[in-house]
């Protein structure tokens, strides 16, 4: 098992380096693309801990999609960093106060640790979620698909915008039913009023 | 198992060294001579009017919000596909279900205009 262990820690490495890159790095662009390498390598130990599907997921909806998704809201942002920085002191408590709520739920996950997860099991990951999610878990896999309804519905009211048909076209005929009265107006000004 | 991924990360390592050579190569070899034309952005022979990051349309947002969604929906049909002999006919059923749902979604969308671009 020492290659898979190389492996681990090479990808454990690379994935908290990149996590590092994104709240590092100065160019909100480059903290996207860290990111993304975040995303990867954390699906390659999702691939080592023989959980094949939240790697695939990993992969398919958070790099494929949601990737490209912050790397659009930040490009259409375009946001000036350093009136940021002048504020990021006011957020500064928040930001420990959740860091440190995080920090205490690892601890706590940790230190009840089972050691090893429970890899060894015979069937896939892929065949295993899709035995208990369809079966013990259909109500809330039916609820998923009512807050998918709602982000596509949410998404929609909140970017779409109506566009006012513009139409240039020639219309002849209004063209030569108009008459002198409406085309027309007469203004009398005395000289040197003005409009 | 994990047998089988070996060849996926020969594939990574091998990308990963061409690229590296690649740009060590042309950053070790390659001449740098730099001037502030040559290093200014490419703007079609003059000088450039704006910068490089012009904000998007938010159309753009829109299409990538919906294509989440529609990916999460296709990655739920996996496992389903995958299990689909044990769970049967109920598993059918509810797929049916959810697939409805988002499929009022899909009709909403589509009578909003959502997917057309102009």
């Amino acid at each position: 098992m020492m290659v898979v262990d190389v492996i681990f820690y090479a990808f454990a490495a690379v994935t908290t380096l990149a996590a590092i890159g994104v709240v590092s790095s100065r160019n909100q662009v480059h903290s996207v693309l860290f990111l993304i390498l975040t995303f990867f390598s954390t699906a390659a130990l999702f691939v080592l801990l023989e959980a094949e599907f939240l790697a695939a997921l990993l992969v398919m909806v958070y790099m494929g999609a949601v990737a490209v998704l912050f790397l659009f809201v930040v490009m259409m942002l375009d946001m000036d960093v350093s009136d940021l920085k002048a504020q990021a002191i006011n957020h500064l408590p928040l930001g420990l106060a959740v860091g440190a709520v995080i920090l205490l739920e690892l601890v706590v996950v940790l230190s009840h640790s089972h050691a090893h997860v429970a890899a060894a099991s015979t069937v896939p990951n892929t065949l295993a979620i899709g035995r208990t999610l369809y079966t013990q878990y259909l109500y809330p896999f039916e609820l998923a698909s009512l807050i998918l309804l709602v982000a596509l519905i949410g998404a929609v009211v909140l970017t779409l915008r109506e566009r006012k048909k513009v139409m240039r076209r020639q219309v002849i005929s209004q063209q030569i039913a108009r008459t002198r009265s409406e085309a027309v107006e007469l203004v009398q000004r005395k000289p040197g009023e003005g409009a | 198992m994990l047998e089988n991924y070996f060849p996926i990360l020969l594939l990574l390592a091998v990308a990963l060294a061409t690229a590296v050579v690649m740009m060590a190569g042309s950053f070790l070899v390659g001449p740098k001579r730099n001037y502030a034309e040559k290093v200014a952005q490419y703007e079609c022979g003059f000088a450039p009017l704006s910068r490089v990051r012009l904000p998007f349309d938010v159309r753009f947002y829109l299409l990538s919000i919906l294509f989440v969604v529609f990916d999460i929906e296709a990655a739920f049909l996996f496992p389903w596909a995958v299990a689909f002999k044990d769970i049967g006919l109920t598993g059918l059923v509810e797929m049916l279900l959810f697939l409805m749902v988002l499929l009022v979604g899909y009709a909403y969308i589509w009578k909003k205009g959502a997917l057309e671009w102009e």
